[in-house]
């Protein structure tokens, strides 16, 4: 009995000491405890740098009540040479506003010079990529208004002749910090067409992504794959830079294609890289 | 047996004394890197942790890089990306000790102490000491102070191209109401 009390004794002492132990550990490193209590916003950000790849949109939307002014140019054929000073002569430019409805929703506006069309659009969050889904998902639609065609050549055009639509979903992919992807189907149709040259409805598969160079540098590229474009129309195929310059991001581009309305870019490429005929061009966002 | 009993209440009794924690996981973080007052290069965490070890002053903050609110999204979205690299990097911490501490002095008017230690930010360990204020009221210790830092001594980088609109000196301040576990 006396001896199986003396082992309960040191038993319970054992159980004490242990306990003691883990306690003064425990101690030691507050910061431990600390550690597990906090939960970390595990949607992916920062996709791309900009609103745009080069000409084809991104993934990224403004934020909630952020608003983007966009400025763009695209010159001339570099094709021209000296004498159009390497297609500056025939710059075309694009100004419009995106503006941030919600975190999910953005509208935006536009007007072109090429053409003198006017664009409005909606880019809209369906999913986001993050731990338990690997992609994020957009979809973006826009209409285009051709100011441009004249009553005095087409007299009997009305009001919906002028018009275009696109529907896009863009996919894209954070692979690293430095590797993103995007897949981008889209349907066009167009209310006026010459049936003899081209269809009224036109599928088109892009596909582009962004590399970066350095922290605030990132060297971009896309193509889009036109399945109903008429022989002299090529695919479209642009290289680009972003430059991020705090609350401005530049975009140098090359491109086979000069119009900047989804539409126009995705079906009328009339540059043809193998030949030299390509044009030069930037997007320039200043964010408010 | 009854020895034990005895020691082994003593034992708890100690655990229960020593173990005088004050935390809180809604603590307020905010730092500024402003230059001029044209654009304002701030922002605020209010999800941070600290604990505070009552008994001997040993103090320690957790908070999550990606957890910085900035009024401005892009801004966010820089720092993140570009500044700390919150991927990478995805916390910091504080360990440090609060001097000459002692609870039992604490009231409801706040004391001046400083509280030093090491920083851990975007990969780096500094030593950093703050002017902080602590004050006392029922369950509650409420620390309060600032402290500045240079973002070179932590191996983030500003660019040249923004120098003129984010500062290398950032100030640090916080807010932190503890309460008793």
């Amino acid at each position: 009995m006396q001896y199986s009390t003396t082992l309960n004794m040191k038993k319970i002492f054992l159980i004490v000491s242990f306990l003691i132990c883990l306690y003064s550990n425990a101690q030691e490193d507050l910061l431990s405890g600390l550690d597990s209590t906090q939960v970390v916003d595990k949607n992916v950000t920062a996709t791309f740098k900009a609103l745009q790849i080069i000409t084809l949109q991104s993934t990224k939307l403004p934020a909630k009540k952020e608003f983007y002014m966009v400025i763009s140019h695209r010159f001339g054929t570099v094709k021209g040479g000296i004498s159009e000073f390497f297609g500056f002569d025939d710059a075309t430019t694009k100004i419009g506003g995106i503006y941030g409805v919600t975190d999910w929703l953005a509208v935006s506006a536009s007007h072109h010079t090429l053409l003198k069309m006017n664009e409005a659009s909606l880019k809209y969050r369906l999913i986001r990529q993050s731990d338990k889904f690997p992609l994020d998902i957009v979809g973006y639609s826009t209409i285009d208004f051709n100011s441009g065609l004249k009553k005095d050549d087409y007299p009997k055009i009305e009001f919906s002749d002028r018009l275009t639509y696109v529907n896009q979903v863009l996919i894209s992919r954070k692979f690293s910090d430095r590797l993103s992807l995007e897949l981008v189907p889209s349907y066009i149709h167009k209310n006026l067409y010459n049936p003899a040259i081209e269809n009224d409805n036109q599928f088109t598969l892009g596909a582009g992504g962004r590399l970066k160079l350095t922290k605030r540098l990132s060297l971009n590229l896309e193509y889009g794959e036109n399945f109903n474009k008429p022989d002299f129309y090529n695919n479209p195929l642009s290289v680009g830079l972003d430059i991020e310059t705090g609350g401005h991001i530049f975009q140098l581009i090359f491109t086979n294609s000069q119009s900047m309305t989804e539409s126009g870019y995705l079906t009328s490429a009339a540059g043809d890289w193998g030949k030299g005929d390509f044009f030069f061009g930037f997007n320039l966002y200043r964010v408010f | 047996m009854k020895k034990i009993i005895v020691l082994l209440f003593l034992f708890v009794g100690i655990l229960q004394v020593s173990a005088q924690k004050y935390a809180t996981k809604t603590g307020s973080l905010k730092f500024e890197a402003t230059v001029d007052a044209v654009e304002e290069i701030a922002a605020e965490n209010k999800n941070t942790s600290a604990i505070l070890e009552s008994s001997t002053g040993d103090i320690a903050v957790l908070t999550l890089m990606k957890g910085f609110r900035f009024k401005v999204a892009l801004m966010e979205e820089h720092f993140n990306e570009n500044y700390v690299e919150s991927d990478k990097f995805p916390k910091a911490t504080f360990k440090g000790k609060v001097e000459d501490f002692d609870a039992s002095k604490l009231s409801a008017t706040a004391k001046a102490f400083k509280i030093s230690g090491d920083l851990t930010l975007h990969g780096k360990t500094q030593k950093v000491t703050a002017n902080a204020k602590i004050s006392k009221s029922g369950d509650k210790i409420t620390v309060t102070g600032n402290f500045d830092i240079k973002a070179q001594d932590f191996d983030i980088e500003i660019p040249k191209l923004v120098s003129n609109k984010v500062s290398n000196k950032i100030k640090v301040s916080f807010n932190l109401l503890l309460a008793k576990l």
